[in-house]
């Protein structure tokens, strides 16, 4: 079983990306669970995702405290002692930031991705809209999704632009920064 | 068809496919988003009958008992302190033997405020006549609520089908969605009966004596211990067609025994992971799943207990002054019977508070270490 946690604010798309990631899991058999925390529904307020994803039924219904995957949607949410005290030692950290690695030196005894999201965001035309770019830079760093279902679902799940989210999710799948 | 969805979507899919033909709810988290499921359904006109969106819990259960009155199907659905609010029109509902179906989301009374999950809100509508029906997850609700408007049509009384809020509510995961001629099928033949004649008048809500008043209160008891045989019977028809059952309760791992935790809702489900833990580690642990609390099935609690040592009953929910509410129940069940164990009442997971499965172990783990049980609950987490 592999949990993943998603943090970043309103507006951001944290809950759809969450869905989506499920609806891929699901289209390869897979058993996805996912859930979202609010601390208010509003722009800007924290939101945390929260998915599993296990090739048989997942009956448990808890709170996903010790990640595999952690991703932030929003480098100011970025706690790196948090990080260190809920992040499995195998496990990876994909942050969406313009900042060099050293700025997340760290994190490097983990498995490292940075993504310059909004930058892909903005010349796609997607504005603030991040979770489709995130997502393209997350199927190529855990080398384990097929970027053509990612780029089905996403076509079918997002709401408006679905072209322009589709280029965004091939643009961050070349993108990527991985370290190591 | 296997699609992915929280389990309040798949309440508005039921509530769709049960061709239900009067709705009268008012929003309350974590509820909502059946409530606006519904509501989008009406205005893509998929509904067979019309939404009431009504300015209150109060008003919403009291036009649902009105129109069921009228011979047809209704639905509302609602949560902690709208629940309240409906709580003198319950009384109406099974008074009147109004056959409807309402899904309760479990949430935290107030005060002080919370979101989280919480039985209190339905185990405090005990003794209002209506049938309970705990589900632990979202395949189990959808289902619920179709076998409850046949059980309900059959036995006229309401039921309520209860799920934890965001546990089950707003977590996403594969289901089983039924066609809706299976439904058709499943359902064909039930209905609620039209008791306006104009022909043949009557009155309802009457004033009456206390020899009258008995008699409606006994006839009342019996049909709910009758329902036993109808929730069996709907089950089968069930399973016959969609191939799942539950069961009033359901039993994992208890013949051979020593404890067996007891668990309702969605921590039953996270409960099946720490008995499949504990039984690698060596502990002979078992798993009692109450879904039916009433009728209460104290049969099938007697003999899932039998012959056990040590009982814990973990409970989501509290009564201030008791204790744990499913275990003053199960303790009443056994009571004068041959089956006699320590029973062990544990308080965990209130408001929310997460209970994993490292929990639900540890406290089995305790109770094998403890003698015997203490007077009082033991409260789990919290400072």
């Amino acid at each position: 079983m592999v949990e993943i946690k998603f943090c970043g604010r309103g507006g951001q798309g944290v809950v759809l990306a969450s869905q989506i990631l499920a609806e891929v899991f699901f289209r390869l058999n897979l058993y996805p669970q996912c859930y979202s925390l609010f601390g208010g529904e509003r722009k800007g307020a924290p939101v945390t995702g929260f998915l599993r994803v296990d090739e048989k039924k997942i009956y448990l219904k808890c709170e996903i405290k010790k990640p595999d995957h952690l991703i932030y949607l929003s480098q100011d949410l970025v706690n790196i002692s948090e990080i260190e005290s809920i992040l499995k030692p195998e496990g990876m950290v994909l942050i969406n930031t313009p900042l060099d690695v050293t700025r997340y030196e760290p994190l490097r005894k983990f498995r490292l991705v940075l993504i310059d999201a909004f930058q892909i965001a903005e010349e796609q035309g997607l504005g603030s809209t991040i979770n489709t770019a995130i997502l393209g830079a997350y199927a190529r760093a855990s080398n384990q999704l097929p970027l053509d279902i990612l780029e089905a679902v996403v076509h079918d799940l997002v709401p408006a632009k679905a072209d322009a989210n589709v280029r965004a999710v091939k643009q961050a799948f070349q993108m990527k920064k991985i370290y190591p | 068809m296997k699609k992915l969805s929280s389990g309040n979507y798949a309440v508005a899919e039921a509530v769709r496919q049960a061709k239900v033909q009067f709705i009268a709810a008012y929003p309350i988290t974590p509820q909502t988003s059946i409530y606006e499921k519904i509501s989008e359904m009406e205005a893509q006109a998929l509904l067979t009958g019309s939404m009431a969106r009504v300015e209150s819990e109060h008003s919403a259960i009291t036009m649902c008992v009105s129109a069921s009155m009228a011979g047809i199907r209704v639905f509302s659905a609602t949560s902690s302190q709208g629940l309240a609010l409906m709580h003198e029109m319950l009384h109406f509902a099974s008074g009147n033997r109004s056959p409807m179906v309402m899904v309760c989301v479990n949430r935290a009374i107030a005060a002080p405020w919370s979101l989280g999950t919480d039985q209190t809100d339905t185990l405090a509508q005990r003794d209002t006549g209506w049938m309970q029906f705990y589900c632990e997850d979202n395949q189990e609700v959808y289902d619920t609520v179709l076998q409850a408007y046949k059980i309900s049509e059959k036995i006229l009384l309401p039921s309520m089908v209860i799920m934890d809020g965001f546990f089950t509510s707003h977590f996403i995961e594969p289901m089983d969605f039924a066609d809706d001629a299976d439904i058709d099928q499943f359902l064909s033949g039930s209905a609620s009966p039209d008791r306006f004649d104009i022909e043949n008048p009557t009155y309802i809500s009457s004033l009456v004596n206390a020899n009258d008043y008995l008699a409606f209160k006994k006839r009342k008891f019996t049909d709910m211990e009758a329902a036993k045989e109808v929730i069996a019977e709907v089950e089968e028809e069930f399973k016959q067609i969609f191939k799942r059952s539950y069961g009033m309760v359901e039993t994992v791992e208890t013949n051979d025994a020593e404890i067996v935790m007891v668990t309702s809702g969605a921590m039953t489900s996270t409960g099946r992971v720490a008995i499949e833990s504990l039984r690698k580690k060596g502990l002979r642990v078992g798993l009692l799943k109450i879904k039916t609390f009433r009728p209460f099935p104290y049969e099938e609690v007697e003999e899932a207990l039998r012959g056990v040592r040590k009982v814990v009953v973990i409970d989501r929910n509290v009564s201030i002054g008791k204790g744990g509410i499913f275990c003053s129940e199960v303790q009443s069940a056994i009571n004068n019977s041959s089956v006699n164990p320590l029973v062990y009442g544990y308080i965990a997971g209130l408001a929310g508070m997460d209970v994993s499965s490292g929990v639900l172990e540890g406290i089995v783990m305790e109770v094998q270490e403890k003698e015997s049980p203490d007077r009082l609950p033991v409260w789990v987490g919290g400072n």
